[in-house]
């Protein structure tokens, strides 16, 4: 899909409207922004597969195949670790729903789920989605990942770093890492999540803010410079479901 | 028929039960994360039920749940540790969609620009008619979706008793699952 450029100026201008605001304002700035929170609301039309109180599943305008479905949350998130666990869990059992009724009622022959989390990943939304693709042998839809060996000690350093972020300990390495098991346990109650979701400063996760929150990371440029441009991707889209 | 705890021959049953060896990441009583050691990108994690379950429709709401919640932590992991620009959560269900292993794994896999991965597509073109008529097909399958809350209590009581799949449901997968190795 081609992507419209914005002059300098625009993408200025539109960077300190974005300074300005407050946290509040950033996020209510972010949901009218948000094209996906237009078809939610019913602002925008879009053919409906599923929904509940939770999400919303749409039939992609540009899809892989007839049939792929953009599986939406209702509240508006811009990456998947925002979501609270218990949101994320009904996400993808509805997901797994969808992909058993692609198999029986359009007679996909295998289904991809796939979420993209980043630019670099191929996010083009700032609406977390996830995406549920019917296959069939030979559809014409090659997904590429290819395989990169790995030594062994940057396996070694690669694992260690990961687990030492989700919490576990390292200290030896020839023992089973410890079982991290306490981050899934319910110490997030679904509250305070959604007092974080209103104060996206006060969140302490600093990955959302940033890619939530561009004014807190202004001193980065080479970070901000993509976010005008997908916003720009938004109202693209907004023109394409628009000119129906 | 009950869902198998583990299959000889699986080589992801091989590599929860240790005789293949690994660099765990992750794990719990239902759920193991291990290191693709050829994986796509240095970072790309294996997120898998410890139960034998070949595809996503086999495995139960509640471990599909907590397979993806893992999976999300493992993503938030690998923008903190590993300096990726991006994750991908990455599913295949059957051979045509690139399922090469029977039994059901999640990749998270670290994105930068011009990694060599590519999980875009080129869009089809479809006319209003063929739209709406996948639009009808799938809303009238989707109409028995829901209702996952009785199983999660049920989960709670007997989290690690082996899944009980109906007959009816099983006739359905096996057919699906003799084409995968």
């Amino acid at each position: 899909m081609a992507e419209p450029q914005m002059t300098p100026e625009q993408i200025k201008a539109l960077q300190e409207k974005i300074k300005s605001m407050s946290p509040e304002e950033l996020k209510e700035f972010q949901k009218k922004q948000c094209i996906f929170c237009q078809i939610i609301s019913g602002k925008i039309q879009a053919k409906k597969t599923y929904e509940d109180d939770k999400v919303i599943a749409i039939l992609d305008i540009n899809p892989s195949n007839p049939g792929h479905i953009l599986l939406l949350t209702k509240e508006h998130y811009s990456i998947m670790p925002q979501l609270p666990d218990d949101e994320l869990s009904h996400v993808f059992m509805v997901a797994k729903s969808l992909s058993n009724t692609m198999l029986r009622s359009i007679d996909a022959q295998g289904t991809n789920i796939i979420v993209a989390n980043g630019i670099a990943a191929g996010q083009r939304a700032q609406h977390f989605m996830v995406h549920v693709i019917p296959r069939k042998e030979k559809d014409g839809v090659n997904f590429v990942l290819p395989q990169k060996s790995m030594e062994q000690s940057e396996v070694e350093s690669v694992g260690n770093r990961i687990i030492a972020a989700l919490g576990g300990s390292v200290e030896k390495e020839e023992k089973p890492p410890v079982p991290m098991a306490q981050f899934l346990q319910p110490k997030i109650v679904p509250e305070t999540r959604k007092q974080d979701r209103k104060e996206p400063k006060q969140a302490s996760d600093e990955k959302d803010d940033s890619i939530t929150t561009p004014d807190n990371k202004g001193n980065d440029s080479k970070k901000d410079s993509p976010k005008p441009k997908s916003g720009i991707d938004l109202d693209d889209i907004a023109k394409l479901l628009g000119a129906k | 028929m009950t869902a198998e705890k583990s299959r000889e021959g699986c080589i992801i049953c091989g590599i929860i039960a240790g005789r293949i060896p690994s660099k765990k990441v992750y794990e719990d009583d239902l759920v193991m994360a291990v290191l693709d050691v050829n994986g796509s990108n240095p970072g790309h994690c294996f997120v898998m039920p410890k139960n034998h379950y070949p595809i996503i429709e086999q495995v139960p709401d509640p471990e599909i749940g907590k397979l993806f919640q893992v999976s999300n932590k493992i993503s938030t992991a690998i923008f903190e540790s590993l300096g990726a620009q991006g994750t991908n959560i990455f599913v295949a269900n059957g051979i045509p969609a690139g399922q090469t292993v029977a039994h059901f794994t999640i990749n998270v896999i670290p994105r930068k620009e011009n990694d060599g991965i590519n999980l875009q597509w080129q869009p089809k073109q479809l006319s209003e008619e063929e739209m709406s008529t996948v639009e009808l097909k799938l809303k009238e399958q989707s109409k028995n979706i829901g209702n996952f809350e009785r199983e999660k209590k049920i989960a709670k009581v007997a989290a690690s008793k082996p899944v009980e799949i109906s007959g009816e449901e099983e006739e359905f997968f096996s057919r699906q699952l003799r084409r995968l190795p």
